[in-house]
């Protein structure tokens, strides 16, 4: 699939090496959830292992910062503010002029049939 | 009815269809795959990992068909709103226990916990054994499950119904999660992507009588600030509220908050325009 229109939208980046176990701070967590956005989660970075040695807390899994649905990102910076590693960077995207867009059609309404036919939408 | 019910619902609603719950479905394909996911281990990867791909899938906000797809045929999981008396139907339909869990939208995003995840028996006893960290989590019965739908419709939560994956074999439902459009991740996919696979739109919309609406509330409608989708307008001067049917997403919560029983639900395909809107 080509993409013809890219919508503009801020990226943040986490230095992981300098963040660290996220669970343990999640400063920019609370921060993007008080702002409004919501952006930031957090993910364990391999999946804790089961039986015996499994983890009885939250904080002895490994975690490592994600960011989600970044269209909503109004660029305001405050998780950039509160970390105290200094492990985030904040790129705004470029002004761009406003572009025609295709509405492709893009609804999947059900992906398998009884029959077992796979169905996707056409571009 | 939508194209699952058009292709699983053996006559009635998909989730209403108790072909679809029949143990083995669990235990083949790709729905044995989600079920072991989302009851084990893996959760918070699958869930929360889904999550953190979709600006790289989306890269054009009016394009979100590889992000559908994805959701069917890679992830497998997906919901679709229904109102509490369904809700209540897929609770007798499905055998017990049930494990009340956290909310991995709230808990993984920075909100505050909230234990509103209604995960159905063949998750039950691996979530309790492979993560033990989460001790938060318990097993009710299915009366309590009953109370805990109602409670859930009295205090506003949106109740979903998702799936173990679409095969030919069917659409086994395995968890009722209870959120809101602010908090729930694919619903906030929904409402800026356009996610449709993601939570799709119930079977019901809502339609206000302007009779009894008008001489109900007056001048502060109760049920506005249930609606999550946006869908309802109110009219000071003619005393009215207007639903708008491309908005509503049939959960029913307005008509719960109503006390004048203005509102009810009707089939989403007794408005032909909204045939191919889910």
């Amino acid at each position: 699939m080509e993409y013809r229109h890219i919508t503009p939208r801020p990226v943040i980046t986490v230095d992981e090496a300098a963040c660290g176990n996220a669970v343990l701070c999640l400063k920019c967590v609370k921060a993007c959830l008080d702002a409004g956005p919501n952006c930031i989660g957090f993910i364990n970075t391999t999946p804790p292992p089961v039986g015996e040695n499994a983890p009885q807390r939250l904080e002895d899994i490994p975690h490592s910062i994600i960011f989600s649905g970044m269209v909503n990102c109004n660029g305001c910076g405050k998780c950039i503010d509160v970390c105290p590693k200094g492990a985030l960077t904040l790129q705004m995207p470029e002004p761009q002029a406003p572009a025609a867009r295709v509405q492709h059609a893009d609804v999947v309404f059900c992906g398998t049939l009884r029959d077992g036919t796979k169905v996707f939408p056409r571009d | 009815m939508c194209r699952y019910c058009v292709e699983y619902g053996g006559g009635t609603k998909w989730y209403l269809n108790p072909d679809n719950y029949r143990d083995e479905l669990y235990t083949k394909g790709i729905h044995e795959s989600t079920t072991r996911m989302l009851g084990g281990v893996m959760k918070n990867t699958f869930e929360v990992g889904a999550m953190s791909n979709v600006d790289l899938m989306a890269p054009d906000l009016y394009y979100s068909g590889n992000l559908s797809i994805a959701l069917e045929q890679v992830t497998a999981h997906g919901g679709q709103i229904v109102p509490l008396e369904d809700a209540l139907k897929i609770i007798d339909l499905c055998h017990g226990p049930f494990l009340l869990a956290h909310c991995a939208c709230r808990r993984y995003f920075g909100r505050k916990d909230v234990i509103r995840c209604l995960y159905f028996w063949p998750t039950v006893e691996t979530s309790l054994k492979e993560r033990p960290w989460e001790k938060d989590s318990r097993v009710i019965s299915k009366e309590e499950a009953r109370k805990f739908e109602r409670e859930c419709d009295k205090k506003g939560f949106l109740h979903s119904i998702w799936h173990a994956g679409v095969d030919s074999d069917g659409i086994p439902p395995i968890v009722i999660c209870h959120c809101t459009a602010t908090d729930c991740i694919p619903t906030k996919f929904r409402l800026s992507y356009g996610v449709m696979n993601g939570q799709r739109k119930g079977e019901y919309v809502s339609v206000a009588d302007p009779l009894k609406c008008q001489k109900g509330c007056k001048d502060y409608p109760v049920c506005m600030p249930r609606c999550q989708f946006g869908a309802m307008r109110y009219s000071p001067v003619d005393r009215l509220l207007y639903i708008d049917p491309q908005n509503c997403f049939g959960c029913g919560l307005c008509r719960s908050a109503c006390p004048h029983g203005a509102i009810k639900l009707v089939d989403r395909l007794s408005f032909p325009s909204l045939v191919d809107n889910w």
